[in-house]
This record gives C-alpha cells, structure tokens and sequence, in this order.
C-alpha cells in the first residue's frame, strides 16, 4: 500500500517538477512533496505499522526518492535561471553596427609632431634642447654669426625690422635659429652642444613660403670634432626621421657661419631617386643646411678656434613635415583648418 | 648663372656631356639647376639647297620644291613666297618632331608627294612670329645639321652661384672650377694689345672716391659704327638669356658673361669734360637705364662729368648718356668697384643688375687691362672705329690677398679625411693659388690666393676647398663623440609638452598661428597694450606683433565657420609680445589660449548634443591645473572687456596675481566679427603652471573608515556663489568634512522667483574611528545652521 502511495507520489512529484515554469511553481512543488506537512510526510506516517524488514527497504525507497526528487529540483531550477538568463539577455539586443559614442580626439599640429620627433631622436644623441628669443639683435642674428653688415648673405635674409630699442639698438624678427647657436656658446666653454627648435620669420610669402616657419638648429663645440662625425650625424637622424634606408648626400655651399659648408639632399621619397615632381627630376631633396662653424664664429663668443672646432646644421620643420606627412601646401599648415589638422594627426 | 657647353669649351677642353657635367658641377657647390638642349626637336632639321621652286600643278597658292641635301634630292611642297631657287633653307626630314611637337610625315599635297617640310624660324622655335621660310646664309653647307648651323648644337646650363663665389659668374670662372675637378687644363687666354691709332684720344679721368673704386680705367674709341651684332653675338647672348642690344653693349655684355668682369661704355658726346669717380652729392638726380629717377645720397660712388652724375658706379648706367644707333666715340670703363660700397647703394635703390650682382661679390682688380684691351679689340671687330690710349687710375686702396699659412695635418683633423699635402697642393694650384712650402717642424706650406678669390681668407677656407674638390662624398661618415649621460631637460620645453598632452587627451586641436596679425583685431582684443609694428610688414593684416593669442584664434574659428567647421576645440601655444611701457623692452611671454564652439560632441544616436558652455572650459581648465599643479586656481568675478560681463572670470595665481581668464565671448563682439555661434575663450600664461612645489608631498593618508554621506537642500537668492557656499561648509568642521560638492542647482516650479534650490552632498570622515550619528548630526545641524544665516538660505 505504502509502496504504492510512494510510486504514485515519485510519479506525480517529478512531473510536476518537470512542467513548472517558474521558480515559484518549483517552490511550491518542493513545499507540496518535501514540506512538513507535504505528501511524503503524510506517506511516512505509516511507516509504524510496517514490521521490521519491510521498513528497511520502504526507509531506502524514501530516500532515493528524496534523492531524485532534490536532484531533479536543482536541475530544474538550473533550467529555468538559464532560460530566465536567455530572456533577459534576448531583450539586451544592440546594433553593434551603430557607431560608438562620439570621443573627441584630440590632435597635435603636424608642426609639433614632427618638432617632436626630431628633438627626440637629437636628445637620444646627446644634444639638449635649448631655446632663444623670437625679437633678436642684429649681433645675434648676424654680426656674431659672421654676416657684417652690406654682406650680401644679407639679401638669403629677407628680414623684419622692429623700430629700434630705446637704447637704440636694432631689433628684428630671427630670420633663423642660429642666434641660439650664439646664445648657448656666450659665456660658456665646450664642450657645448645643442639643439634649439623655434619659430623663424621672413618677408616672403608666395605658394612655397609662409612669413613664418619653424627650424631646428642644431650645433656642437667639442676637441676633435670634424666634418665626417657631421655626416654620420646627420645621415643618421634622416633614417631615423624617414623611418627607412635612404641615400644622404653632402654638396658644397655657402653659410656666412661655417666652413665648410654643406647642403644635404636626401634620395627623393616620392620616386626613389628615379625623378619625379617633388624632387623636380633630379632624384634628390634638399632638407638641411650644415658645416663646420666657422672661425669667425667661434672668435665672437670666445672659444679657442685653434684647439676646438664645431659643427652646426639648420632644418626647416614644415619641410620635412611635409615629406614625412605628405603635405602639399605649406601654407595649410597655417590655416589651421580642423580637418586638415585632423586629417594630418 | 647660364653658360653653354661649347661657350665652356672655349676655355677648356671638356669632354664630360652636360649631365655629367652638371652632376660634378653640383657635388662641387656650382649646383645645377637646370639644363636645356637647344638643339631640342632639331634632329631631322637640315640645311637644304633649293634647286628648283615650280607652281604647284593643283594649287595655286603653293609651290613644289627641289630641295638637295648632300647626296639627296628631297620633293617638297611649301606655302611660303619667300623663297627662290639656289637659297639655303631649313629643312624637317620626315620622321622629325619639330620644337613645337609638329611630327612630319610622309604626305599627299593635292595629289603631290611632299618628303618634308621648309621651315620658318618660328616652327623651330626659335622665334614667337616669323614670316615665310628661313632663309640662311649663301655660304651655308646643305647637308649640315640646322642646330650647327644655327649655333643650336649646345646645351645651356643653368647654375645657382653662392654669395661667396662671385668668381664663378663668369664662364671662364666656372671652366677654372672644372680645370680643378677634372685635371684638365685651362687654356690661356690670349694676350691681346691693340694698336692705338687715336693716340690724342686722351680718356680725361679723376678718381675722387678711391674707397669706392679702387681702379679705374678709361678708354675713348672713335668712330665706331653702332648697330646689330653679328649673328654669332647675337646668339650666344640670346641663348643665355640676354638681350642683344647693339654691338657695343653686346661686347660688354659678353665680356661680362664670359670673364665676370662688368663694363659700361658712355656716348662721348653726352660727356662734358673730364669723367670724375666720385661720390654722389645729397639730393643729385640720376635717370638710370631703366627710366627710373634715382635719388643719391653721400654714401654712393658714381661715375659724373663736369656737369652731372652719368651712371651708378657698378651699378647702372644713367638713361643720357648711354651708347645710342647715333653714337659715333666712345668712352669705355672698366674698373673694379668696392664690393660693400655696391652693395649699400644696391639695396638702398633696390636697384638689381648683373652688373652690381657681380661687383658686389668681388670681381678681379688685376684683370682690367686684359680685360679692355679684349673689349676694344672686340668692339674694333664688330662695330670698327679707332682706339685711342687707355687712362688707368689705382687708388691703392686695393691690396692683394694676404697669405694663408696652412696645415695639411689641420685639414685632414677638420675634415675628416686623410689627403696627402701634395694632392692639397694640387688642388689649390688648380683653382690659381700660388703654394709655397715653409720650412719648419710640421709640414706647412704659404698660399697666396687668385686676385678673384675675394672669399679665401684663412686656413679653413682652404679646408673647404681641399675637401670639396676632393670630394664631400669621399669623406668617411662616422658619428661624433658624445658622453653616455643624458642630456638634461629644458624645464620649459617640458612643460609645453605636457600641457599639449593634456589638451590632446582633453580632445582639443593644436593650431599654430601667425606671430603678427591686423592691428584692428589685436586691438579689439588688447585694447590696454600698443603692440609693436613692424618696419616692413608684408601686409596691414600681419603688420603688429601679437600681444595675446586670442586673435589669431578668432580667426582661426573665423575661417573654420565659414567654411562649415562648426565643431571647434583649438587650443594654441606660444610667445606674445608685449613692450614694456618704462623701458620699451619686449617681453616675449610663453601663453596658451583655448577657444570652443558649437556642439560638445559630434551629433551621433545615443544622444541629444548640447552646445558647449561656460563650464565644459572651466572644467578642462581644472583638469589642467589639477594634472599639472595639484591645485586649483582663484578665480575671481571680472576679466576683459570684449568678454560677456557676467560668464568670465580672472584667473589667480599665488599671491592673487591675475594668470589669465576664462570667459564666453561678448555676443555684442561675436555679432560684429559675425560668428553665429558662442565662442568660449582662456587665456593663460604658461609659467602659471609650472607648479614649483605645488604638487602634493608627504604621505598621502586614505581613512580605512567608513564615511557618511548627507545631502542637503536649501533654497537661497539665486545668484548666490555656490563656490562661497562650498567653502563656507568646508569651514564648519575642516576635519571631518572632506568634501562638499553643488549635485543639484534648481529653478522653477515650486522655486521663487529670484530663489534656487540648491544641493550639496557632503562627505564626513575620521582617519582614526568610525563616526558616530551623534557626531554626524552634531556637524549636520552647524551646516545647517551656518548656510542659512550666512547666505539667507532655508533648508528645504
């Protein structure tokens, strides 16, 4: 009888279980069978009057019951949080095509960047930076660096004038950063060395030339310095710059403040040498100036042109910005337009 | 610089072809510029002998044409008229692509076969209009090549000369450059004396002006006949772009190109009296050449008669007395000007000539008499006339080139290279150094430099000789010596650094501006400070130096607007100018300036875009001083005048010093530069944010307590300072109250007019115990209390 009673309970119990749709029905369920009151209580109340050896093998009955029963509830239970879990998640759709919220990005003006990139790789060389001022003197930025005054080197220089100091003296815009060359030796005693990044102006202003244009010049003043370590130097820093292998060359030319002195052309980015319009067919860009510092030079600031000798070399940032960027206009770089600026960042 | 390659081999042997040439020219510092074939579309150009000209038998406007070119006989027909049998033409093969990209085929005329075409001077390119065929000279072989005949088999290279080598503006300068490269020889020039067979033409001459011009030499020729040069003259001058003006001011010309040596001849009529080398007296007039009235002052040399100046010394010719068709005596000069003198009085005039170019950079004071004698022996040739003595005036004030001690050790130490002392030697003989050697323990020799090489002064000019006719290339690269330790930073540049990473993650854009801009905007945004002017402005609109940033970020936006930017985060760095009133010194002050505009985010679907405001730069301004300082700035009400009144405020550093501002553009001011939008605006200096010392040291402590936090709602006047109310909470209980913040500001329903409603939340703490309700409470009621006397406030 009370087998029969526990079979038919087992039975309705666990498909009970099996239909329940929710966590509460599963509760309900649980309290209906196992709860104090519940069925198998009320089965297990004739458990007295059942002799000894049959309560033995209805007690095991009971249990692996209860046994199935709770293992049949977890699974059940298992269930339901994962289709629960399934629902949830079914309602969280997102169109993963939309695009993300908007971040502003910012951007560093390719001036900048390539300032940057190019006292970085100098510093690493061992050349600190240093800085002077935009409004110069005329000794600084000519008599001291070897352009007397009515030298025709003058007319490389279409200077801006300020009216001149209260004291008189002359003051203009720095054609180039040479002065800093000045600054940093006044004074002082090699070794020296520097690299001095800033803002240049001249008077000219056409499709290939702003008013205003940055360089970086760039100098040292040691025992034993000469033309070859110039090379190597400057050979070095365009690959670096460049980020690839490429012919250097050195051509003889003019600066009132070296000798001798250098032009450097580099094998032509754009056409590997072969000709092309940016390097007007000859295979080659020009990008810095350089020499040795001429003695002059050295004699202005008070350092002993016998036993020490110098190098210097000047570049212009647009122009290799342009290069390494692939910029065409030069005056782009002025306008500031936000989507050239974040077009270039 | 233009020269030719058979202009070049008039003076030297030079077998190299122009590409070449032009690539050992340009590693030598002569660097080439450009190179033109003259004989460019002439390959199948030739001298033909027309030996028969008929009526075309279908046309009458055209004629049909024998033409013989050595062994062959060509049938070709011709629209011209000027043509006739036994005349000299030029003739386009078929298969030629003439200059003007004309091909020439085999061809039916009217049912004639013509092998060719008769050409005119303008579809060989040589002139923009020409009437009928050329006709050539009698004499000319039929056969030759029409670029031989014509002078065309030559190629023109153009060099760029630097300052310093004026000695290469002359032809026979740049084949002494070759000589030096090559080995090869150059050739002498040939002595030339002419017979003088005017001896009572005396060239009457006073040298007044020595410093000026230190040698003078004068000649008159009698009786010459001006008029076209001979076409060889013509030529050469044309094909390197100079004017063939008459045969007398060709042989200058010539002479100027080819030996570097400027010269000017005077119309002897024109002149009364003696020529006197002379300065100029203030005020005197000159008409120059090129019809402009010149105003002279002391400073300048010039060339004067009796009566009135002539011509600028080395510079340009007076407009009077100029070689004319109607001139018949001439008075010839040949000097060497000082080269500052030339150059003061060029640039003064701004008067440019190939003649002042040249003086300038230094021609060559013992070259003079070879050089008149050569252009009276030229000018005899071309125009006749008869010579008369040569008056050569030295006035001493030209000294030969000092010598130069050099060291062969010393040059290659320099260079880098490792020649020996006779290849130095070598070279330097080459270019017409005289090389002695001193004796002594270290190898030293003397070098006397060339009368031209006015730039070879001490021993490191000889270094760059030697290394660059030896060869820049051939000097073995290596890298300098440097000491391991790391350079130190430059503070400053540091900072910027930062301060432009910080903006960058803030998602601002860098923009560089000019340094001068138009005084009317830099005065519209420092009306307090007179900005420095510049002498000699390009324009109006970058004519002062900048005294604050802004402007040139105004226009920046300006430009970006109007251009349908409307998104705009810029921030700039850089130096203002600002002239101290008490000594006029300009100061040069690192700044940065931010400017933003329109939507806070680009429009996207997540979300309603706002505008920016007010407090989207203060808060980038907080995040800046808090990156960089530790701390935050005062501000306090108030700032520039073309800010709106009540949304700007003044920046404060230590000691309360005003660092800059942070405000929205006055819409009055934004309705005059016609910008639609609301523009917000800082201005700081970039020193304020150095920070000595400000950023936070010590131990920084973190309670392990629990903290409690309370918000509060008063309602209080409106314009109440919420940063006051901050504050004033703060002060209750420093201790225990470790933040106060405004989360909520409201106005509205349920508010009074001219009242807010205003939320703090505050954060109590203790680093050493839990606090207890009591406690709490105890600050709560003092917030409470402190807020409602002192700004009038009720809880809500």
């Amino acid at each position: 009888m009370l087998e029969d009673a526990l079979e038919k309970l087992k039975e309705s119990a666990l498909a009970a279980l099996t239909h329940a749709a929710t966590h509460a029905e599963l509760e309900a369920i649980r309290v209906q069978t196992m709860g104090k009151k519940g069925d198998l209580t009320q089965i297990l109340r004739g458990l007295g009057q059942m002799d000894e050896s049959q309560r033995a093998t209805f007690g095991a009955q009971a249990n692996a019951f209860k046994e199935s029963f709770a293992n049949r509830l977890a699974e059940r239970s298992e269930d339901l949080k994962q289709a629960e879990l399934h629902q949830k998640l079914e309602k969280e759709w997102v169109d993963i095509t939309l695009p993300g919220r908007p971040r502003s990005r910012g951007t560093l003006h390719p001036v900048t960047r390539a300032q940057n990139e190019i006292i970085a790789i100098f510093t690493a060389m061992g050349f600190p930076p240093a800085s002077g001022p935009e409004v110069e003197s005329d000794w600084h930025n000519f008599e001291a660096l070897n352009i007397p005054p009515d030298h025709p080197a003058r007319e490389m220089h279409d200077t801006f004038y300020l009216p001149p100091a209260l004291d008189g003296r002359k003051r203009l815009l720095r054609t180039h950063t040479s002065p800093v060359q000045i600054r940093v030796m006044e004074g002082k005693q090699p070794p020296l060395r520097a690299i001095a990044p800033g803002k240049v102006f001249r008077c000219d202003s056409d499709l290939t030339h702003t008013p205003m244009f940055h360089q970086v010049e760039g100098f040292m003043v040691d025992e034993g310095v000469h033309f070859g370590q110039l090379k190597g130097l400057l050979a070095t820093f365009l690959v670096r710059f460049f980020e690839r292998e490429l012919p250097v060359r050195f051509r003889p030319s003019f600066f009132p403040f070296t000798e001798p002195s250098a032009e450097v052309d580099m094998g032509c980015l754009f056409c590997d040498g072969q000709g092309c319009r940016v390097c007007k067919r000859t295979g080659w860009l020009e990008v810095l100036g350089c020499g040795l510092i001429h003695p002059n030079v050295l004699t202005n600031v008070g350092i002993d042109r016998e036993r020490y000798s110098g190098f210097a070399f000047g570049m212009g940032v647009e122009r290799l910005a342009m290069l390494k960027y692939g910029i065409h206009d030069i005056r782009a770089l002025f306008d500031n337009d936000v989507r050239f600026l974040t077009r270039h960042a | 610089m233009k020269i030719t390659l058979q202009w070049l081999r008039d003076h030297i042997d030079c077998d190299l072809d122009a590409t070449t040439l032009g690539a050992r020219l340009t590693m030598a510092g002569l660097e080439l510029d450009a190179l033109q074939r003259l004989d460019q579309g002439l390959d199948m150009v030739q001298v033909g002998r027309l030996e028969t000209v008929d009526p075309h038998p279908n046309a009458d406007r055209l004629t049909l044409c024998h033409v013989r070119i050595g062994e062959s006989c060509l049938q070709i027909v011709c629209g011209a008229k000027n043509h006739r049998p036994g005349d000299k033409v030029a003739v386009a093969r078929i298969g030629a692509r003439l200059p003007n990209g004309m091909e020439i085929q085999l061809g039916q005329i009217r049912g004639v076969t013509s092998q060719g075409m008769l050409c005119s001077l303008k579809e060989l390119g040589l002139a923009t209009e020409s009437e009928g065929v050329l006709i050539l000279e009698p004499a000319t072989p039929d056969g030759l090549s029409i670029a031989q005949a014509l002078g065309r088999d030559d190629v023109v290279l153009e060099l760029g000369i630097t300052p310093n080598r004026g000695d290469c503006l002359g032809v026979r300068g740049v084949a002494r450059e070759v000589a030096a490269l090559t080995g090869k020889l150059l050739k002498p020039l040939e002595a030339i004396t002419v017979p003088i067979e005017a001896p009572d033409a005396i060239a009457q001459v006073r040298l007044e002006d020595p410093e000026g011009c230190p040698r003078y030499a004068g000649r008159v020729i009698r009786g010459v006949k001006v008029g076209p040069s001979p076409a060889w003259l013509r030529n050469r001058l044309e094909v390197v772009g100079m004017r063939a003006i008459n045969n007398v001011v060709d042989v200058t010309n010539y002479l100027l190109l080819d030996l570097n040596q400027p010269l000017h001849a005077f119309d002897l009529e024109k002149l009364q009296g003696a020529v006197v080398v002379r300065r100029a007296a203030e005020g005197e007039i000159l008409r120059t050449l090129d019809g402009v009235e010149r105003k002279l002052s002391p400073t300048m040399t010039v060339i004067a008669d009796q009566e009135r100046v002539l011509a600028l010394a080395g510079i340009m010719g007076g407009e009077e007395s100029g070689v004319t068709e109607a001139t018949t005596d001439l008075f010839l000069e040949v000097a060497y000007f000082d080269p500052i003198t030339t150059a003061r009085t060029g640039r003064r005039l701004e008067l440019v000539s190939e003649s002042r170019h040249r003086f300038e950079r230094g021609t060559d004071p013992e070259a003079i008499s070879r050089v008149m004698e050569r252009a009276t022996r030229m000018i005899l040739d071309v125009a006749g006339g008869l010579a008369g003595p040569v008056t050569l005036l030295d006035g001493g004030t030209w000294h030969a080139p000092a010598e130069i001690f050099y060291r062969p050790d010393r040059v290659n130490r320099l260079g880098g290279i490792d020649l020996t002392p006779e290849r130095m030697n070598t070279l330097l003989s080459a270019l017409g150094c005289q090389v002695l050697p001193i004796s002594g323990e270290e190898p030293r020799f003397m070098v006397i430099p060339p009368s031209w090489r006015h730039d070879l002064k001490r021993e490191e000019d000889l270094v760059e000789e030697i290394v660059r006719l030896h060869g820049y290339d051939q000097v073995p690269t290596t890298l300098p010596r440097v000491p391991a330790a790391p350079p130190v930073p430059d503070a400053q540049r540091l900072l910027a650094e930062q301060v432009r990473e910080i903006f960058v993650g803030l998602g601002y854009q860098e923009a560089i501006d000019y340094a001068f801009v138009a005084p009317e905007i830099q005065s519209r945004f420092d009306a307090a400070v007179t900005p420095v002017r510049l002498l000699n402005p390009l324009s109006e609109e970058q004519s002062v130096l900048r005294t604050t940033l802004i402007a040139g970020l105004i226009e920046t936006a300006q430009r970006n607007l109007n251009r349908g930017n409307m998104r705009l985060r810029l921030f700039e760095m850089g130096r203002v100018f600002l002239p101290r009133t008490e000594d006029g010194v300009l100061d040069e002050v690192e700044r940065l300036a931010c400017l933003l505009c329109g939507p806070v985010e680009e429009v996207s679907a997540h979300a309603a875009v706002r505008a920016v405001d007010f407090f989207d730069l203060k808060g980038d301004m907080e995040a800046l001083f808090a990156a960089l300082t530790g701390s935050m700035p005062e501000l306090s009400v108030g700032g520039p005048a073309f800010l709106h009144p009540l949304r700007c405020a003044a920046i404060r550093g230590a000691g309360g010093r005003a660092i800059g501002w942070v405000g929205q553009l006055h819409p009055a001011e934004q309705a005059a530069l016609d910008i639609r939008r609301e523009i917000y605006l800082l201005e700081l200096d970039l020193a304020a944010l150095s920070g000595k010392g400000a950023k936070v040291t010590g131990e920084i402590v973190t309670s392990r307590f629990p903290g409690i936090q309370s918000d509060f709602t008063f309602l209080m006047p409106e314009r109440t300072a919420s940063g006051e109310v901050m504050a004033e909470v703060v002060a209750v209980n420093a201790a225990l109250i470790r933040q106060a913040r405004v989360v909520a500001i409201y106005t509205g329903t349920g508010v009074p007019e001219g009242w807010k409603s205003l939320t703090l939340s505050v954060l109590l703490q203790a680093d050493d115990r839990t606090l207890t309700d009591v406690e709490s409470k105890g600050v709560a009621e003092r917030i409470i209390a402190r807020v409602v006397e002192r700004f009038g406030a009720a809880l809500r």
